[in-house]
């Protein structure tokens, strides 16, 4: 069985009458590294929030159909339980940290659902160390940088040791260096330790290579899903608004004019250098 | 932002800072009950010397000595207010023990102050909201507390932009009666106030996709527990109110102008 699995679901916030999320049937497999993407206001936000129970318990309003996640059904257990699950990163670094202290915000999750002392020591060092800011750990939340706070966010879900970790634009706020950083620490996760990654992007420069599951949303509904290089070579994905990578816009343009650069679409531009190496020898 | 510099606390190790912060408060409780006992100037000035040690241990002199120009109005307040009623209730005159009373008076206000000041000028918020958690304050308590300090800095710098942003646009702040001045300030607290709001809505998110409420024993990261220098502590505290107490009920205690 698929680790988030999503049937016909639609969803309408109170006091809103046209639906933010419409007939949306998705599965994800475990291990996946998924990028969801589309213009503002597709439902890509409200999407996240039904994937540990925000949506419908937290922010009530009228939902049908049906959302498994790793085998619990979402709509009959409170967030709190999810959590263990299904590890939530914002958009805005700084709201969601609230500690004093660094450390302390890691192991806010852990005390919460009452770690003994010890354990808790254990996978908070852990998940610094994973995310790069061991060093930082006894500062303050404010003293530190826009790019550091948002890792300070993933380590404190992922102190959890969850299935998933879903990522709400985590680099809207930081500059491209940065938010390559918070990438790379984000696709070390999925591939050393398993981790399924759900992540909503429109930096797609960025991101196209690490994904192999693309879904492009707008206005509420799945437009297109699977292969991101299929999905990019699409004229749809660009004609919703998508920014389609520089290297695969570059490859799309070269084959047009027939000047071939082997079969496979590139995602980003070290692939795409390769590739024009290649034809050139 | 100046306004906002006094209730940054700022991260300093020495023998008072590592104090259990709820020690440090049975003192600081200890002190006050003391300096209550006693109307002459004498013990008042003992209590008050025997404050200095901690001052000058914990390095915080400078901020020490600024809190207490803090209080120096309310200081000088005192002692004239009761100078003037021991002049006009007495017949109008005034004898040298009443200016020793007036002074002893505003002595013991100054040494409240000046151990409160440093109880807080020693003690971190965290080890403040950790005291507050392990002293069987519900959590929910605790929590607010070191949350609203965690945003203080972040409310006050968007306090500023909201003020740049407004200036720019023709804000006028510093203009008109007091009336119009205090108005002034609407459009700058209007939008404060919302985005106050939104920030919280997005905490309340955060926290609950970090399990919050999950289970009712919850754990926590660090404990405070008592070393050496808190039993210490707790008997330099003994050892004031014991002999506060003894000074009080047996001993005659001379004032200034009995001496002389």
């Amino acid at each position: 069985m698929a680790l988030i699995e999503i049937k016909n679901l639609t969803y309408t916030y109170p006091g809103v009458s046209k639906p933010s999320i419409h007939d949306v049937s998705i599965k994800i497999e475990k291990g996946e590294f998924v990028l969801i993407t589309g213009p503002s206001g597709c439902g890509k936000t409200t999407l996240c929030r039904c994937f540990n129970g925000l949506v419908p318990h937290f922010y009530q309003g009228e939902i049908k159909g049906e959302i498994t996640v790793a085998g619990i059904n979402t709509l009959d257990h409170h967030t709190y339980e999810m959590a263990k699950h299904v590890g939530l990163v914002f958009q805005n670094p700084e709201n969601q940290l609230f500690a004093l202290s660094i450390e302390k915000d890691v192991a806010f999750g852990l005390e919460n659902v009452g770690v003994s002392r010890e354990e808790m020591r254990k996978k908070v060092d852990w998940a610094l160390h994973q995310t790069g800011i061991y060093d930082i750990r006894e500062r303050s939340p404010h003293e530190i940088s826009g790019g550091q706070q948002q890792r300070v966010a993933i380590a404190s879900v992922l102190a959890m040791e969850p299935d998933i970790i879903v990522l709400d634009e985590p680099t809207s706020f930081l500059d491209p260096l940065s938010a390559e950083k918070i990438f790379d620490v984000i696709y070390k996760l999925n591939k050393e330790q398993g981790i399924t990654v759900v992540l909503v992007e429109h930096r797609l420069d960025l991101t196209a290579k690490y994904t192999n599951h693309l879904i492009v949303m707008d206005q509420g509904a799945v437009r297109l899903e699977g292969d991101p290089r299929d999905v990019l070579s699409n004229e749809e994905t660009r004609l919703i608004g998508v920014g389609i990578p520089k290297a695969t816009l570059l490859y799309q343009m070269l084959k047009k004019e027939d000047y071939s650069l082997g079969n496979k679409t590139p995602l980003g531009s070290e692939e795409l250098a390769d590739q024009i190496l290649e034809t050139l020898k | 932002m100046s306004v906002f510099d006094g209730l940054k606390f700022r991260k300093a190790n020495s023998i008072i800072h590592n104090l259990d912060p709820r020690i440090k408060f049975v003192y600081v409780i200890g002190v006050f009950i003391a300096a209550l006992l006693f109307l002459q100037i004498i013990p008042l000035l003992a209590l008050f010397v025997l404050q200095l040690p901690f001052v000058f241990l914990a390095r915080v002199q400078r901020q020490w000595l600024r809190s207490l120009r803090g209080a120096a109005f309310l200081a000088s307040f005192i002692f004239l207010i009761n100078i003037a009623t021991n002049f006009f209730g007495g017949g109008y005159t005034l004898t040298p023990s009443d200016i020793e009373g007036a002074a002893a008076l505003t002595l013991r206000f100054v040494v409240l102050v000046e151990s409160f000041s440093v109880f807080f000028l020693t003690t971190s918020p965290d080890h403040l909201g950790l005291a507050l958690e392990q002293s069987r304050v519900p959590y929910e308590f605790a929590f607010a507390f070191t949350t609203a300090v965690r945003f203080v800095p972040v409310l006050a710098e968007e306090t500023q932009t909201i003020m740049d942003a407004q200036k720019t646009r023709g804000l006028e702040l510093e203009k008109g009666n007091v009336l119009k001045r205090i108005r002034n300030y609407i459009p700058i607290l209007i939008p404060l106030i919302v985005s106050a709001i939104r920030r919280s809505l997005e905490l309340a998110e955060a926290m609950e996709s970090r399990a919050w409420g999950a289970c009712k024993r919850r754990t926590n990261l660090y404990t405070l527990r008592l070393h050496k220098g808190d039993y210490v502590l707790l008997g330099i505290t003994v050892v004031i109110l014991a002999g506060a107490i003894y000074a009080h009920y047996f001993v005659t205690i001379p004032t200034i102008v009995n001496l002389l």
